[in-house]
């Protein structure tokens, strides 16, 4: 049997129960953040971002108001008031003031300061603000327990978490300290008539505006698995040699996507057609692998005149694409054991041994009380095939586990059988017009080529923020 | 054609090495040039990358290559079942790694306008390649005998014609010695036999999984086998570990009688008779007697049930390599009528494709 890592599911219902009820319903709108000038309005308009424009944020979303029960865990928690200069202006304020954002070049304090207030709300929403403070609370319960290392592995998975959303909480909250400072030091210089002190905070607000950027898209990125490498599998809808084309061309566009950014690619299982491939599997290893590619999921449609058709015929095509991540701790792993394993070749015929030379060195594993099967032929001997094999196998195993323990059917825990063809996130046309559309953000290019070769960060960027902006009260 | 020093002025000798550089496998040069057994041929992709090509001619014998495996389809697996066009295409795909230097997956799959000016630097000659790759699809020679090397389990081995080419079933055997001496201290630090090493493979698989103390006596009848696998060693820098001996079977385990802890073999295990009928690269390849068991193909394996009596210590573990499921009987079958005074806990092992293929057990 599956040995799984002791987990405790009451956490979760607890932590949605508490969410729930602290949802507030005063709402404010705002104009469009910085990230979403920057990365969407080369493309379109962004009065037609539609996940931008039903976008609406918290008015009290920010403030803590403390229980009296959480209140006495605050002891070991980073300070959580809230920031504000002399004369009482907050980050929050700055915010509902609404003073118009200009372009960077113009040297003005107030729109620099808006700028910033406005990423810092956008990555409290990304990370979650609230449930992140909620969860940090319950953390700091548990990490001040005696009896804690009873279980060193809980323990230590508990310190890590604590360790690292303590770490966003201060991030958070030294950017807010620090932006009212600068204004503090302009209202200063104002005051005191100093001009170079002026110019010199507003220099360093314009700074914070740049670095805001990059912070912002980091908190895109903020979950447990993000980081991790992943692995990458298409496959073929039916109808035959069209879809294996296009399955082909999407995992291509993969492997040119994960190049470009710098992350190692390797073919773990490729399973070919006449023409195009059924099936493949791609590692791709690098920092954030996952958090990326999860954007992923689904299946991709292709529209376009068959290049197979004599009659030159439109065509569609379905692919379906699924993302694993591989964890890094042995601690969350799946424990496998060996007998629980069936471990074949692949493609054997005949009495083998002495008598066949040949390079086919595939293998297949079966996990017989799960049924998951994983296989592996693009290393070049056996053993090493069956090493590559088990990896995928475990990853497999892992992320069953997840979705098992978490009981929340995340898109991104799903495996390619799991995928059902009507859920479509993206459709490729090359015929009779030429537009590449992402169904769930509405994020569209008019160059199709550009994206099969791998130009896939505005649509990953555009679902990430889409799917965690979305989250109207969490800042 | 031999070559001294003191025959050739400076110039000659140059030219000499030259041509030989250029094509030194090529037509019937090979056949003519004395074996040398006591230098093994380095494999590609340890040779130094002193070649330089335009990439735009490299994509041209890519081509080439690629249109050659296609054209063959399934008509080796019909005559002999031997490789088909998809087995060809990998082998390609791998042959690129090992020739060219800093080789990556979208080597051919760029746009390539500067293909004419870039440059790649080869292991071996543009023109070679040609020959190589003829050889492989027209002669059925090896792949493993035209890069010069197996990968075998995490090991990359160097083979050359003379020395068999390693399994893939073979590489279990290895595992097996690692559990038994994962739970056997004393057979951790005990001398081993592999017996018919060929290129080393078992040799050098155990000699990794031992202990301080441990060894491995690796022989073979073939002294081409035997330098090949020290140069094997050498390579993984297991001398100390690994010695090697050139005998036939028992012979060089003389005054070792009751003291090893192991006793491993693949021997040659394919009855006569079937020999002509072997996969080209096989039949035509691989040196016959690392492959021609006698009439039944038990000559050699019941040979080795009396070298695990006589030479297994107390508590020793043996492991051999046969044909399937009807040697793997007779052999314990032998050894239940013959020396079950002496060797216990028989096992039959199946290998990956379920084939029963090993022979296990253990010295009283
Ligand atoms: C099937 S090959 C196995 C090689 C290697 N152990 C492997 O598994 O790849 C059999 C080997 O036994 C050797 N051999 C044949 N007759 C022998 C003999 N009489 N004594 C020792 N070795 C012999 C051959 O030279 C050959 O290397």
């Amino acid at each position: 049997m599956l040995n799984f890592p002791r987990r405790s599911p009451t956490i979760t219902t607890f932590l949605c129960k508490i969410i729930k009820n602290s949802y507030e319903s005063h709402h404010i709108t705002t104009s469009p953040t910085l990230f979403h000038c920057r990365h969407l309005s080369h493309s379109f308009p962004h009065n037609t971002t539609p996940w931008f424009s039903s976008t609406r944020l918290s008015r009290s979303g920010y403030s803590n108001e403390l229980s009296p029960t959480q209140a006495r865990f605050w002891a070991s928690q980073p300070e959580s008031t809230e920031h504000s200069t002399s004369d009482e202006l907050t980050v929050q304020a700055i915010l509902s003031n609404n003073w118009p954002i200009l372009d960077e070049n113009d040297s003005d304090w107030k729109s620099h300061a808006t700028a910033v207030a406005q990423s810092i709300h956008l990555i409290k929403r990304r990370l979650q603000w609230k449930k992140l403070k909620v969860r940090l609370d319950m953390l700091s319960v548990q990490v001040n327990k005696a009896d804690l290392w009873d279980d060193p592995v809980n323990a230590g998975k508990i310190n890590r978490e604590h360790g690292s959303l303590l770490g966003k909480v201060k991030e958070v909250n030294a950017l807010e300290r620090e932006l009212i400072e600068h204004i503090e030091m302009i209202k200063l210089a104002r005051e005191e008539n100093d001009a170079e002190l002026e110019l010199e905070s507003t220099k360093a607000l314009l700074n914070m505006r740049r670095n805001a950027e990059e912070k912002e898209l980091e908190a895109l990125l903020a979950e447990e698995q993000d980081s991790c490498s992943c692995y990458i599998e298409v496959q073929a809808g039916a109808g035959g040699t069209e879809s294996m084309d296009w399955a082909a061309m999407i995992m291509q566009m993969y492997k040119l996507w994960a190049q470009k950014r710098g992350y190692k690619v390797t073919v773990m299982e490729e399973m070919a057609g006449e023409i195009g491939i059924k099936r493949a599997t791609i590692k791709v290893d690098g920092e954030f692998a996952f958090g990326y590619a999860k954007a992923e999921i689904g299946v991709h449609r292709l529209v376009r005149i068959s290049p197979f058709d004599s009659n030159k015929r439109r065509h569609t095509s379905f692919a379906a694409v699924a993302v694993i991540p591989i964890l890094g701790g042995e601690s969350s792993r799946v424990q496998i054991n060996e007998s629980d394993l069936r471990i074949e070749r692949f493609r054997s015929g005949g009495p083998g041994g002495q008598h066949a030379n040949t390079t086919e060195s595939a293998v297949r594993i079966i996990h017989i009380p799960t049924g998951v099967i994983a296989t592996c032929q693009n290393e070049r001997s056996q053993h090493s095939n069956k090493a590559s094999a088990m990896a995928v196998l475990q990853s497999r195993l892992d992320q069953l586990e997840i979705t098992r323990q978490a009981q929340l059917n995340a898109q991104h825990t799903q495996s390619l059988t799991d995928i059902t063809w009507g859920s479509q996130i993206r459709s490729y046309v090359l015929h009779p017009y030429r537009m590449v559309k992402d169904l769930r953000t509405n994020y569209e290019v008019s160059d199709p080529d550009s994206v099969l070769e791998g130009d896939l960060d505005g649509f990953i960027m555009s679902y990430l923020s889409a799917s965690l902006d979305k989250n109207e009260d969490d800042a | 054609m031999k070559l001294s020093l003191t025959n050739h002025n400076f110039s000659t000798l140059l030219n000499f090495s030259f041509i030989n550089l250029r094509r030194p496998f090529c037509s019937s040069s090979l056949s003519l040039s004395p074996p040398n057994y006591l230098k093994p041929k380095v494999p590609i992709f340890l040779r130094p990358p002193i070649y330089s090509t335009k990439l735009s001619d490299l994509k041209k014998w890519h081509d080439w290559a690629k249109n050659v495996a296609s054209s063959i389809g399934s008509t080796f697996v019909k005559s002999d079942n031997g490789p088909d066009s998809s087995l060809l295409c990998r082998e390609l795909k791998w042959f690129i790694e090992d020739v060219v230097e800093n080789h990556h997956s979208s080597l051919f799959s760029q746009m390539g306008l500067d293909d004419d000016i870039e440059r790649v630097k080869m292991r071996v000659d543009l023109e070679e390649l040609y020959c190589l790759w003829k050889q492989r699809i027209e002669e059925r020679k090896p792949f493993q005998y035209i890069v010069g090397c197996e990968h075998w389990r995490d090991l990359v081995l160097s083979v050359e014609e003379g020395v068999l080419i390693p399994r893939p079933e073979t590489e279990v055997i290895v595992d097996l010695v690692c559990d038994v001496v994962s739970k056997n201290e004393d057979l951790k630090r005990g001398v081993w036999a592999d017996l018919g090493t060929g290129s080393g493979a078992l040799a050098i698989g155990i000699g990794r999984v031992l202990g301080n103390g441990g060894k491995v006596i690796a022989s073979d009848l073939s002294s081409v086998a035997v330098a090949v696998a020290a140069y094997n060693v050498e390579r993984y820098c297991l001398q100390d570990k690994i010695e090697l001996r050139e005998g036939s079977w028992l012979e060089p385990l003389k005054g070792m009688e009751g003291k090893l802890a192991g006793l491993v073999s693949n021997p040659p295990y394919i009855p006569s008779k079937e020999i002509s009928g072997l996969q080209a690269e096989v039949g035509k390849h691989e040196p016959r007697v690392a492959l021609d068991g006698g009439a039944d193909g038990m000559n050699a394996l019941l040979h080795l049930c009396d070298g695990a009596d006589l030479m297994l210590k107390s508590g020793g573990f043996f492991a051999f390599e046969t044909n399937g499921e009807q040697q793997c009987k007779e052999l314990v079958d032998y050894m239940k009528s013959n020396k079950s005074a002496s060797l216990c806990n028989l096992e039959i092992l199946a290998d990956f494709a379920g084939i029963q293929r090993f022979v296990i057990g253990f010295r009283l």
